[in-house]
């Protein structure tokens, strides 16, 4: 072995242990910091500061909503879409005040557009999840939508709907998406 | 060892790769993705934070295992032969398009034939697409298609492939902080590790001493009606469809399908795609890894293409949802079919 490779082996070796030792110095901290519990709180405060702010935003959506003033949770609810269009949960709330107007068709519409700006809403693995709600709609809407597409096989909307109730469904299938 | 005689290894293999990909979705693997090899490429791109998808952020110890098991068979037998240098750049980028072709129908060829033992009728467009992209590249190989002559490289050339599996089974243990592992999503769903590691290690090690191959099956079949690969591949498909059907895992129809979507056009043309770029570069994804794992350098370039396809898929929407392909999408597997099928009229040799 001449000069050259034992000066590569020992730069190779020292090398080693020095990298070896800044990781496992940088993971020790790393620990210390999981163990304090600090990436958890930040990752559940996440959420909950997400919430709280779309409390705040939605108050008033909701509180028409409550009183069953679902036309003035809707005018409110398009004001907030216009200024915020990237807030999926205003979908959500314009699907359930179309389904409390019994507007099934709208209602399913409106979550396949929540479902596909946010995927969390049917991942049972994250607090944001709602899936077992749009699990009920879209298994009511399959019979209903079947039934009407039997009746008029050409209606757009009605294909429309199927459409977006299958999509849901293969989101609620899982799979890897 | 005997047995092992009677029974042809290719048969064993195509048993093993069904088994696994059924039982690793049962448990904890997504839905019909018990092995994908660019549903994976995907996740281990996004762990290495090479694209910004957290829901499909996961070191799966699956395809550390089939170059690991191909690796460690291939060196054990003698068949560890380090050679390569025949258009790398080709190669990476056919191992790019593969992915994006995958990515556009939602699923590898080996996924494909989970989703069809499934009972995911969609994916029948996607076989049909395949096995044309297949017949396609058997035209050009008997039309004078051929990649230059691999050569001898120096050994090394043939460890660095391996060593990176080695490091992907080490990164989740010590969990640097480069290293993300999404907690929602797909990502959030994968068998235990030792279980994943292990099927891989199964899969690669048959499938190294088999030369299992999907598109290769339905190549030498083609080429030859050579059906020793082929026969692999009904096995598998056949055990998973059994198991599936055991395990309450089988649900027959086209709608509302796991991760899957009704552009049957775009799902024909891209895995007509993959389909054909496997027969340039001899290989589906899932053979590519194998052959990276005993010393074919050109797979290993293959596989940086792949992962590089898992990473830029993400970050370019080259891909599909349940709603069906993005535009992205729909135009890289058109520039994947324009790109594949210039490389294979050129490199037509008179004969």
């Amino acid at each position: 072995m001449d000069w050259l490779n034992r000066l590569s082996i020992a730069a190779i070796v020292a090398i080693t242990i020095i990298t070896i030792g800044m990781v496992a110095d940088r993971e020790i901290m790393k620990r210390q910091q999981e163990n304090s519990g600090v990436e958890a709180e930040q990752e559940k405060s996440s959420y909950a500061l997400q919430m709280e702010m779309d409390k705040k935003l939605y108050q008033k959506v909701i509180s028409y909503k409550e009183q069953g003033l679902y036309p003035e949770a809707m005018a409110e609810l398009k004001k907030i879409m216009k200024k915020y269009p990237e807030k999926s949960l205003s979908y959500v709330y314009m699907a359930q005040l179309y389904l409390k107007q019994g507007n099934m068709g709208d209602s399913i519409n409106n979550y396949r557009q929540a479902v596909e700006m946010e995927p969390d809403y049917v991942d049972d693995r994250t607090p944001l999840f709602i899936g077992d709600k749009i699990k009920k709609l879209v298994t009511e809407g399959r019979k209903k939508f079947g039934r009407e597409k039997t009746l008029r096989p050409k209606d757009k909307e009605v294909r429309k709907t199927i459409d977006d109730i299958y999509y849901l469904q293969s989101r609620l299938a899982g799979g890897c998406e | 060892m005997k047995l092992l005689e009677m029974i042809d290894v290719s048969i064993v293999a195509g048993a093993v790769l069904g088994t696994a990909g059924v039982l690793l979705a049962y448990w904890g693997n997504p839905v019909n993705s018990g092995i994908c090899v660019s549903c994976f490429m995907e996740n281990i791109a996004g762990a290495l934070r090479l694209h910004n998808d957290v829901r499909m952020s996961y070191i799966r110890p699956e395809l550390a295992g089939f170059v690991l098991g191909s690796f460690l068979v291939a060196t054990q037998t003698g068949r560890f032969q380090v050679k390569g240098g025949s258009s790398p750049v080709i190669h990476f980028l056919l191992g790019f398009f593969m992915i994006a072709g995958c990515a556009v129908f939602i699923g590898c060829p080996i996924k494909m034939i989970l989703r069809l033992s499934a009972g995911d009728l969609t994916a029948v467009a996607a076989t049909l697409g395949l096995i044309f992209g297949v017949w396609l590249g058997v035209k050009y190989i008997k039309g004078g298609f051929v990649l230059d002559r691999k050569r001898e490289l120096p050994r090394i050339n043939g460890f660095i492939i391996p060593l990176f599996a080695v490091l992907l089974l080490v990164l989740p243990v010590i969990s640097p902080s480069f290293i993300r592992t999404g907690q929602k999503g797909p990502a959030a769903w994968h068998a235990p590790l030792y279980v994943s590691l292990l099927a891989g290690l199964a899969v690669g090690a048959f499938a190294q001493r088999s030369g299992l191959c999907i598109t290769g099956g339905i190549r030498n079949f083609f080429l030859a009606r050579e059906k020793t690969l082929l026969y692999g591949v009904i096995t598998a498909f056949s055990v998973a469809l059994v198991l599936n059907a055991f395990l309450g895992q089988f649900r027959w129809g086209m709608n509302a399908q796991p991760a899957s979507h009704l552009s049957h056009g775009w799902t024909f043309l891209a895995m007509a795609l993959v389909g054909l770029a496997s027969i340039l570069i001899d290989g589906c994804p899932f053979r590519q890894l194998i052959k990276a794992g005993e010393g074919d350098v050109d797979a290993a370039i293959t596989t940086l293409g792949m992962l590089y396809g898992g990473a830029l898929v993400y970050l370019w929407v080259i891909r599909s949802t349940s709603a069906g392909p993005t535009f992205e999408g729909k135009i890289m597997v058109l520039t994947g079919m324009l790109f594949t099928l210039v490389i294979a009229m050129t490199l037509r040799r008179e004969r």
